[in-house]
């Protein structure tokens, strides 16, 4: 079966899927994975490499022809959307159930399928105008998914946010596709490396897609969207919604000239935002808006590749360039699985307690054992730790900023604070996820929500389990994807010579196999060590505490109150505090927030000052005729004067 | 078959030596002291005793907390395998294997973090945070004195880059290095492993409800963590790349027991620091390791 036979049958499901989504559930179920399983394969059949595909019609669309093509670099990301779409409309049969969410679930189904229908037509189409209409509608359906549940407050705010920035990106979208448009004479999409004029448009498209990927400075939107998203709508935003801005840059910057500073602005920018992005994480105190910004940090892994791909291609230093770029696209891949891998499991803790305060969870691991598991195996995956599949992906990307480093030329300036960033991010990242599961699953019971919490049901564990074993293979079996990424990064740029696998990769895969063997091994061993000894259950010795309560536990905050300080002029930690006063004082209250500091600081005030501005403007209008009657003679006149000067000076 | 053994019987040898290490420092520091001390062998005896102990679990803790132990051991020992011991090399080798190592660190952190969470101490969970947040610290040096040592020799491997002689830096290099030792081997001045002041500690506190044998097994495991620092930072040091392999044996020996001698002295002339210092330190080591790279980038030999 050829690729394109597969993406019509996957479309023609996804279609019908939309027409089924209100009334049928199971049909929309059904019909959904039969899409999502076309697309899959279709991409696979790319990836192993049968070759682009590429569709032609005759048939105008808004004017311009229909332009549909499939390469490797499409296909990669095609694939990851097909299997999150999928586990995520699995898990939302459960999670979002017609008995629970009665109003809302029926939309929430058709604009799941429509959002995925929107990104995979982003990812095929190859015509300017076709790419931004598509483009616009998959915000949309963002939108209306993010707001499933219109009856909180938040979440509508958050969708507003979301649609307010998403089109401040797609405006710097249009300015790039015209002005593409108008360079080229057509809207038509493809390969123009040799037309060095159009390289500043990257700047468009980096500010256009940079926004929608979560890029450091620009993802303002990015945590209050995850964070008041249904879980299974923030896992498939933060696991393929935002790599779209990704698609976007990479895209555009293989096909279209790049300038030179290209490079070092994307390291400089994914090398921040990765440290910033997840010290912003480290602090957070809700769950949901922890694992938001540490998409941030991601998206900044992925960028440092990139743009350490991008200086490799100016200096002609590929081996080095090459590797960045495998680390980044397998990036891609693991991100989009762990994370939504944490996101569903978030949302099972939200199913069972109630809340996404880490401070109310606690000892959940008693009550929901899969889910701790899966928790745990995606904290482990995210902090970039052997043996699974997060540390291959940043082991690729640190082995080409080594390489990097070690020419001693220019390209070492870029290299050298990019590794210690990472590596700075990747300790915070560790103390992010040690603080997230160990205070959500560990210890004892914060809240009678956590005390009563119930384990998930086989609908939302199933696509738990499924992402789990991506995370596991993505870990093992390197050697087998590596073609595919090679394949991938020389639809990027045929520049970019691919390199055969290097030969620390097997044997990479080979350790962190066994390193997991020998480590059951030894779990086993001490086990049994200890029952032959005999186990003995006490109290929490805790120096000979008494009485120890669940309340004194150690918090979030307080986990992460050491970086919190040292990042002081970053994050701006706020506090209210009304202190008990009095002999016999009534109540008292104390509250830690963390602002988010580029929207309150700076996007705030900006909009702030905008908005003024405008209603001072808006005294203008006020529909008085004899005023507009006045502008309209006042215009005339200055219109009269000017022709005036023009005609006799 | 020779591999395979040769992999055993070099971790045998690790597992082996790694205790003797702590019992070293003891015994400076009783010295100093004018003590008699401990026995060398002390913490072999230590781990005899815990071994055929009984455990005691809080009512708290999970199936994982005995887990954890484990696999924070073996996280430590894979890194051992990874570290070359002079001419005798390692048991595995590969580009880019350093990253591997320091990971593997920190799974092992990981590990005890998860374990000291699981009993919902306050003071453990006290532990945890100041472990987790050195580490940053104590990981951005590591990562910038591995960087030296790749700009130095133009290295992707550690064997590459821990045979040649170091250049200037090195002194840089050591400095930043024995600091890293110290605070990620929580001794004196980060933490101190004798005091019973639980709010004062950092490793300590987190084993506080550890008993029997994986107690011994955390025990172990920070004594070989030890050794590997010891080691890392005697061959980053020593130029014992242009030694016959017996005497550069003998000069890596040699410089492992200065460094312990020299963690027995500091334990005995200096004073733990006030929490709000630790960081201070600790940026001074990334300083000289960083000071190191620019060394080894722009003034070392091409």
């Amino acid at each position: 079966m050829t690729a394109g036979f597969l993406l019509s049958v996957g479309a023609v499901a996804a279609v019908a899927a939309t027409a089924a989504g209100r009334r049928l559930p199971r049909i929309w179920l059904s019909l959904v994975s039969l899409a999502c399983a076309a697309a899959l394969a279709a991409s696979v059949r790319v990836l192993a490499g049968a070759g682009e595909w590429e569709w032609r019609s005759t048939y105008a669309l808004a004017g311009q022809p229909v332009h549909l093509r499939l390469d490797a670099l499409s296909a990669l990301f095609l694939a990851l959307l097909s299997f999150i779409g999928c586990s995520g409309a699995v898990f939302s049969r459960e999670y979002w159930s017609d008995e629970h969410k009665p109003d809302s679930a029926p939309r929430g189904r058709v604009a799941w399928i429509s959002m995925l229908i929107c990104m995979a037509l982003v990812l095929t189409v190859s015509n300017g105008l076709h790419f931004l209409i598509a483009w616009e509608l998959f915000a949309v359906c963002g939108y209306f998914l993010l707001t499933l549940d219109r009856g909180n407050g938040d979440a509508r705010a958050a969708g507003w946010l979301y649609l307010t920035c998403s089109h401040a990106g797609t405006l710097a979208l249009f300015a790039f596709f015209s002005l593409l448009a108008v360079h080229t004479g057509s809207w038509d999409l493809g390969p123009m490396r040799d037309r060095p004029e159009l390289a500043p448009l990257f700047w468009l498209a980096l500010f256009g897609f940079g926004v929608k990927a979560g890029l450091f400075p620009l993802h303002v939107w990015l945590p209050s969207a995850h964070a008041n998203a249904p879980s299974h709508v923030s896992a498939l935003m933060s696991g393929v919604a935002i790599k779209m801005g990704v698609y976007g840059v990479l895209r555009f910057s293989g096909w279209l000239p790049t300038p030179q500073a290209a490079g070092w602005v994307l390291v400089a920018l994914g090398a921040s935002g990765a440290l910033f992005g997840i010290v912003f994480g480290f602090v957070q105190n809700d769950l949901k808006r922890l694992l938001a910004y540490c998409s941030v940090e991601n998206v900044g892994i992925i960028f440092v590749g990139l743009g350490g791909a991008l200086i490799a291609l100016r200096h002609g230093e590929a081996p080095w360039g090459i590797l960045l770029l495998a680390g980044a696209l397998l990036h891609v891949w693991n991100h989009g699985a762990f994370k939504s891998l944490l996101f569903l499991g978030s949302g099972s803790l939200m199913h069972a307690t109630g809340t996404r305060e880490l401070s109310r969870m606690g000892g959940l691991w008693r009550r929901m054992p899969w889910s701790t598991v899966l928790f745990a195996l995606g904290a482990v995956a995210v902090a970039g730790l052997p043996p699974l599949n997060g540390f291959v992906s940043e082991w690729l990307v640190y082995l080409g900023l080594f390489q990097a480093a070690a020419t001693r030329t220019v390209a070492a300036w870029a290299a050298v604070p990019a590794a210690i960033a990472l590596a700075t991010a990747g300790a915070v990242a560790l103390a992010a996820f040690a603080k997230a599961s160990s205070v959500a699953f560990l210890g004892a019971p914060r809240s009678d929500a956590a005390h009563n919490a119930h384990e998930c049901g086989p609908l939302m564990r199933g696509p738990m389990l499924a992402i789990a074993a991506l995370c596991i293979l993505l870990a093992f079996l390197p050697s087998l994807l590596w073609p595919a990424l090679m394949r991938a990064a020389s639809d990027w740029n045929p520049a970019l010579t691919a390199v055969a696998l290097p030969a620390a990769m097997p044997a990479l895969a080979l350790i962190q196999a066994t390193l997991a063997a020998i480590a059951a091994v030894a779990v086993l061993l001490l086990v049994s060590r200890a029952t032959k000894t005999g186990v003995r259950r006490g109290p929490t010795w805790d120096c000979g505490f008494a009485a120890p309560t669940p309340r004194i536990q150690y918090t979030g905050g307080s986990f992460s109150g050491i970086v919190e300080g040292w990042f002081g002029w970053l994050l701006q930690p706020q506090r209210f505090a009304s202190d008990p006063r009095g002999t016999l004082p009534t109540s008292s209250v104390r509250v830690a927030r963390i602002p988010e500091t580029v929207l309150e600081r700076i996007v705030g005030p900006v909009a702030a000052f905008v908005t003024g501005a405008s209603a001072i403007a808006r005294r203008l209008q006020h529909g008085r005729l004899q005023a507009y009657l006045l502008y309209i003679l006042a215009g005339v006149f200055l219109v009269g004067i000017t022709v005036f000067l023009g005609v006799f000076l | 078959m020779i591999i395979a053994l040769d992999f055993v019987l070099r971790l045998a040898l690790w597992i082996a030596l790694a205790p003797l290490l702590p019992g070293i420092i003891n015994k400076v520091k009783a010295w100093v002291a004018g003590r008699r001390g401990p026995p060398v062998l002390q913490l072999y005896f230590d781990l005899a005793r815990l071994w055929r102990k009984g455990v005691v679990l809080s009512d708290l803790a999970s199936p994982a907390f005995l887990a954890a132990s484990a696999v924070g051991w073996v996280a430590i020992a894979a890194a051992t395998t990874l570290l070359p011991v002079g001419p005798a090399g390692a048991s595995l080798s590969f580009q880019g294997d350093f990253i591997l190592l320091i990971y593997c660190l920190a799974l092992a952190r990981f590990c005890t973090v998860w374990a000291a969470m699981e009993t919902g101490s306050a003071f453990e969970g006290m532990g945890s945070a100041r472990e987790v947040s050195y580490a940053v610290l104590a990981e951005a040096t590591l990562i910038a004195a591995v960087l030296a040592l790749c700009v130095q020799t133009r290295s992707l491997s550690l064997p590459g880059m821990l045979a040649p002689a170091t250049g200037a830096g090195a002194i840089l290099l050591a400095g930043g290095l024995f600091i890293v030792l110290l605070a990620e081997n929580c001794r004196v001045p980060f933490d101190d492993p004798n005091t019973h002041l639980e709010l004062t500690m950092i490793h300590e506190v987190m084993v506080l409800d550890h008993s029997g044998p994986p107690l011994a097994v955390i025990l172990h495991g920070a004594s070989m963590k030890l050794l590997l620092f010891a080691l890392l930072l005697t061959q980053a040091v020593l130029p014992t790349g242009h030694l016959a392999p017996a005497w550069a044996g003998v000069a890596i020996g040699a410089g492992v027991l200065a460094v312990t001698v020299g963690v027995g002295l500091v334990e005995s002339l200096l004073a733990r620091f006030a929490f709000r210092r630790v960081p201070l330190l600790l940026t001074m080591a990334f300083l000289l390791c960083l000071f190191a790279l620019l060394i080894a980038w722009k003034g070392g030999a091409a």
